[in-house]
């Protein structure tokens, strides 16, 4: 596990990139964090380079950062109000590269990219979000990289639980998924899937 | 590209959509939805005070006069007359000077309902400053839309749209039915049949006409205001052409 990851008596905490002190992370504020309560331990170490889908203003983009310490997250976010503080967050942090865009449109930015990642971390809760993500492990998911996928279920229907099914199947074509797990009483309605590329 | 690079990027980017004249425009627009049921209800509740003076006083008037007329410090005929309020209503409120079911209001509750009426008529002005402003940035920005949908109507297509980039990028019949998003789904579901308009139902032309044509007539300006919306993505100038063929379709469905 990685060494900037402390977990005890239920809580997670990270030790800070900069001041080395310990951070609690909350996971009724974050979906990775109710992962790991849950029991999806990603395999991020201290080189590993991180794409997030939907970095909004870097709650979570700022733990993983930590535990990135000599790696990178790219942080995507299409709006710019979160984008601002993103900006500011990556100021303080040298691991973080905020970009603003449009994660449907990965033509825009993929020049801005141009290593391949170890880990993809998408929450983006748009209806098209399984396309979402495997356009971007196309294109910047290295072989056999990791993906963890936080799942919406009203994103994708408001009643049909099958749904979610159909869309983990559409998933499976390019991804082995190796946990699943909904994520109550963190975070209703959402489903986090940790996955491995085919 | 390095990480120093980027983050310039970034806050280009950041900077030009913050600046963009259709986030301006929507971020004004969604702060005035959500005014107006707030002044409504303040003043309903100013009045239920305040008509304890003046208990016959219309209640025609508008929210404004209302306010402006009782701000005036003296009610005589000539304060009354300097304010800007319609003729009719100026009798109305002179009429009510010779009321005699009329309370005064102490000092304490009075100097509330003062304050309170200042800062109705304060959202009133900013409210409309803020019109005004949407109005400008429209003209200035879409000047054929704005001439051929109205700026209300082209306001609130911006906002249903998110840009005007994406805007122009709608076919008509889209943009026929923008704002109806919520009844289409409803018809889908109760197999009702699909509504025939969205927000250009409220274009002062498509309400001048008979029901059995709003549809028809809907149609082509949608188809008008798609080409509007074009142009002025690409800088041209045709909204007078395009008024012409919408008055002369018009005037055949009248
Ligand atoms: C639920 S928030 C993410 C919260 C974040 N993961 C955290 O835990 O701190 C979803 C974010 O996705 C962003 N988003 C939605 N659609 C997007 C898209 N198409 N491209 C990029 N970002 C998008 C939204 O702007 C929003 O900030």
């Amino acid at each position: 596990m990685n060494k900037n990851l402390i977990i005890k008596d239920k809580l997670i905490f990270t030790k800070d990139l900069n001041s080395k002190k310990n951070r609690e992370w909350n996971p009724f504020h974050s979906k990775v964090a109710a992962g790991i309560r849950k029991g999806i331990i990603p395999n991020i170490n201290q080189d590993s380079k991180i794409l997030y889908l939907g970095a909004a203003e870097g709650y979570t983009v700022s733990f993983i950062s930590d535990l990135v310490e000599n790696g990178v997250v790219y942080g995507i976010d299409i709006s710019p109000y979160s984008m601002q503080k993103l900006v500011l967050l990556s100021e303080e942090r040298e691991n973080i590269i905020p970009i603003l865009e449009d994660c449907n449109l990965v033509d825009e930015y993929k020049d801005l990219i141009k290593t391949k990642v170890d880990l993809i971390i998408q929450d983006v809760s748009q209806k098209n979000q399984i396309e979402i993500l495997k356009k971007n492990a196309k294109l910047f998911l290295k072989e056999k990289g990791e993906i963890i996928l936080s799942l919406k279920l009203s994103a994708i229907s408001q009643k049909k639980i099958n749904i979610i099914d159909r869309e983990l199947k559409d998933l499976e074509t390019d991804f082995r998924i190796i946990r699943k797990v909904r994520l109550e009483p963190f975070e209703k309605k959402h489903i986090l899937v940790f996955a491995q590329k085919k | 590209m390095n990480r120093k690079e980027i983050i310039e990027i970034t806050k280009q980017k950041l900077k030009e959509k913050l600046n963009n004249a259709d986030q301006k425009i929507i971020n004004l627009a969604q702060i005035i939805e959500k005014v107006p049921n707030n002044i409504n209800e303040l003043y309903e509740q100013l009045r239920v005070i305040t008509d304890q003076e003046y208990p016959t006083l219309d209640q025609s008037l508008t929210i404004k006069e209302y306010v402006l007329f009782y701000l005036l410090e003296e009610k005589n005929e000539k304060n009354i007359k300097n304010l800007n309020i319609s003729e009719k209503n100026i009798k109305e409120i002179i009429k009510i000077k010779n009321s005699n079911v009329s309370i005064d209001l102490n000092k304490d509750i009075k100097e509330i309902t003062l304050n309170l009426a200042k800062d109705i008529l304060n959202l009133i002005e900013t409210k409309e400053k803020m019109e005004f402003e949407i109005d400008k940035l429209l003209k200035e920005n879409y000047v054929n839309a704005y001439h051929v949908a109205t700026p209300k109507i082209l306001c609130k297509m911006l906002e249903i749209a998110g840009s005007s980039k994406r805007l122009s990028r709608f076919p008509a019949s889209t943009i026929q039915l923008l704002g109806s998003e919520k009844n289409f789904f409803k018809a889908l579901k109760f197999n009702k049949n699909t509504p025939k308009y969205g927000v250009i139902f409220n274009h002062p032309l498509v309400i001048s006409l008979p029901f059995k044509n709003k549809a028809k007539f809907s149609r082509t300006l949608a188809a008008k205001i798609a080409i509007a919306i074009k142009a002025d993505i690409t800088n041209n100038k045709i909204y007078e052409e395009l008024d012409k063929t919408i008055k002369i379709k018009h005037s055949k469905l009248k």
